[in-house]
């Protein structure tokens, strides 16, 4: 028998209702998954067309990506752009959000919209448009053209995350090591700063998660020699659909599932979004 | 975006009240500064660029600015599908991902069971996913030799594959996928502060659970829907992998026209108008979201 406390369950969890939910659930779960479920079987197929299901076994497709040095370039090359506009926009962003928590100004809704922007703002457009600014700066197709792009774009990310986690923050905690003598550097460095830090880290990741992905603004920024991961694989299969990009996906993949659970370990990933 | 205000209005309610003084308006200019300056470098100042190209009568040396291209634009029966279509996939995506992520964002902010944290982490394990995987998933999926179409074959339900692929169908469900993430996310976060006491109070006078819901829930919800349909609408008017990847050439959006104007035909003043008509459509979502909130505040 359930309580008869404020916490009982509504009427719409009863049982029944419950295991439909739970089924519909999991049915999306599997929906949203199915993708992977096809991908990542391909990658150990020893045929030479993506067609599923997957003919053999065969491990030449990975060799096939050591062979091909273009991968490992862009590989790197994202990793930079995201490692650099995830440390920029997290600076930026936890600033910003310092000065929007802590002080009323005019105006100040506006400016939270207007950080929000490159959220919702068409990436082609701003892809476009960051070209043909950089063009005539000679940065088209350079690191810092490319750098600037992903900045913008993972900034609201880092920025939302830290909103969010630092007006859940006590200010009363602060101002007490105020009170008792800290300097302002004292008190955000050893006060707020680690109180901040699962948002934070849960921000970064996401931030990095979605630098590394990045493509359609990149598209108007990359060339011969400065391109980006998603830019290549997308190149690749363009010209051939071997299984070779699938085995480029597995490797993202694991690499992605390892650092999750790791961050999932630190700060608990769930707990900073639901 | 919207949602975050009330939550921040209420950590300062607790601050003791300032008078304003100079060292606090300068900390707070400090603060702001790298945002404000990253944000008029790498999107105000780009986008000014692109606006004035898109009044300029030739690109490169023009001689003079001009309406010419918004009139060939938006008298262009060509464009003008183009346009049509775009955001009318903007509306069929965003629908279908509302009705699709309601539930799971339901199941998100009530439940108490113990997979609840794998369930969401398992909602957002789509954005881990490089786009271009996902969508080559796809692309196997729906091909004609694709899982499905054999699938249909080896039960001898079809003959001949369908054709599921090149159509505005296969770029809806590509979309959908790509998004239901960020509605999930959006919807749950209203839920999971709504009081379930109002729920509650509505069952003991004597609603159904469809009356409660629909009377209650729902509405207290309708804030979530609303930021969630703004995201999921300006993402898919604004995206190019999956309507090339999908589409193959069948499927033109405004995103692919651009790409299209601006780097095959390189005739930019076209290419920036398209732009300015794409990004006038996500602004007006934008401003309806804005008035939607405004009455919102108000009741």
């Amino acid at each position: 028998m359930s309580q008869p406390n404020a916490a009982a369950p509504p009427a719409a969890r009863l049982p029944t209702s419950e295991r439909v939910l739970n089924a519909y659930v999991i049915a999306v779960l599997v929906f949203l998954a199915l993708p992977v479920f096809i991908v990542v079987p391909l990658a150990f197929s020893d045929d030479v067309s993506l067609s599923f299901p997957p003919r053999g076994f065969s491990l030449r497709w990975f060799a096939n990506i050591l062979e091909r040095p273009e991968f490992g370039r862009a590989f790197a090359l994202s990793a930079a752009i995201a490692i650099f506009a995830t440390i920029v926009a997290l600076t930026a962003g936890t600033l910003a959000a310092l000065g929007l928590v802590r002080h009323r100004f005019p105006g100040r809704d506006a400016t939270v919209t207007f950080f929000m922007t490159p959220l919702i703002f068409p990436a082609i457009v701003l892809g476009a448009a960051l070209a043909l600014m950089l063009s005539p700066l000679g940065l088209l197709r350079s690191f810092w053209g490319l750098a600037l792009a992903h900045v913008v774009l993972t900034f609201p990310y880092v920025l939302r995350t830290a909103l969010a986690t630092l007006s859940e923050i006590d200010r009363a905690l602060a101002e007490a090591a105020y009170t008792l003598g800290a300097n302002r550097w004292k008190t955000f460095r050893h006060v707020t700063l680690p109180l901040m830090r699962p948002g934070l880290l849960a921000g970064a990741t996401f931030a990095l998660i979605v630098s590394f992905d990045e493509f359609t603004i990149s598209m108007f920024l990359v060339g011969p020699g400065m391109m980006t991961l998603p830019l290549e694989m997308y190149n690749y299969a363009e010209f051939s659909l071997d299984p070779t990009i699938a085995a480029i996906s597995t490797i993202l993949l694991i690499i992605t599932s390892v650092a999750i659970i790791v961050i999932e370990k630190l700060v608990g990933l769930g707990k900073q979004f639901s | 975006m919207g949602q975050l205000t009330p939550a921040l209005a209420g950590g300062a309610a607790a601050s003791p009240p300032r008078r304003i003084d100079t060292g606090k308006v300068l900390s707070l200019g400090a603060l702001l500064a790298p945002a404000v300056l990253l944000l008029a470098v790498g999107l105000l100042w780009p986008f000014l660029m692109m606006l004035r190209m898109s009044f300029l009568d030739r690109f490169p040396d023009p001689t003079g600015l001009t309406l010419e291209f918004y009139t060939a634009v938006l008298t262009d029966t060509y464009f003008l599908r183009i346009i049509g279509r775009t955001f009318a996939l903007g509306l069929v995506v965003t629908a279908i991902t509302a009705v699709v992520a309601y539930p799971v964002a339901w199941y998100l902010a009530r439940s108490r069971s113990r997979w609840k944290h794998l369930v969401f982490l398992g909602v957002i394990s789509p954005l881990m996913v490089s786009i271009i995987v996902r969508t080559i998933g796809w692309t196997i999926i729906l091909g004609n030799e694709g899982f499905i179409n054999a699938m249909l074959t080896s039960l001898g339900i079809i003959d001949t594959p369908l054709r599921l692929m090149q159509s505005f169908w296969s770029v809806v469900a590509g979309m959908v996928h790509i998004l239901i993430p960020f509605m999930v996310l959006s919807i749950a976060s209203v839920l999971g502060k709504i009081d379930p006491s109002y729920a509650e109070a509505a069952t003991v006078m004597g609603a159904n659970p469809v009356r409660t819901f629909l009377k209650v829930t729902l509405p207290l919800s309708v804030q979530g829907i609303a930021a969630g349909s703004v995201i999921v609408f300006c993402l898919t008017v604004g995206a190019y992998v999956t309507p090339v990847m999908l589409g193959r050439g069948q499927v033109n959006v405004l995103a692919v026209t651009i790409h299209e104007q601006m780097v095959v035909l390189v005739d930019w003043p076209t290419g920036a108008v398209v732009a300015m008509v794409l990004t006038a459509g996500t602004m007006v979502v934008l401003t309806l979201y804005g008035l939607f909130l405004r009455r919102h505040a108000q009741r």
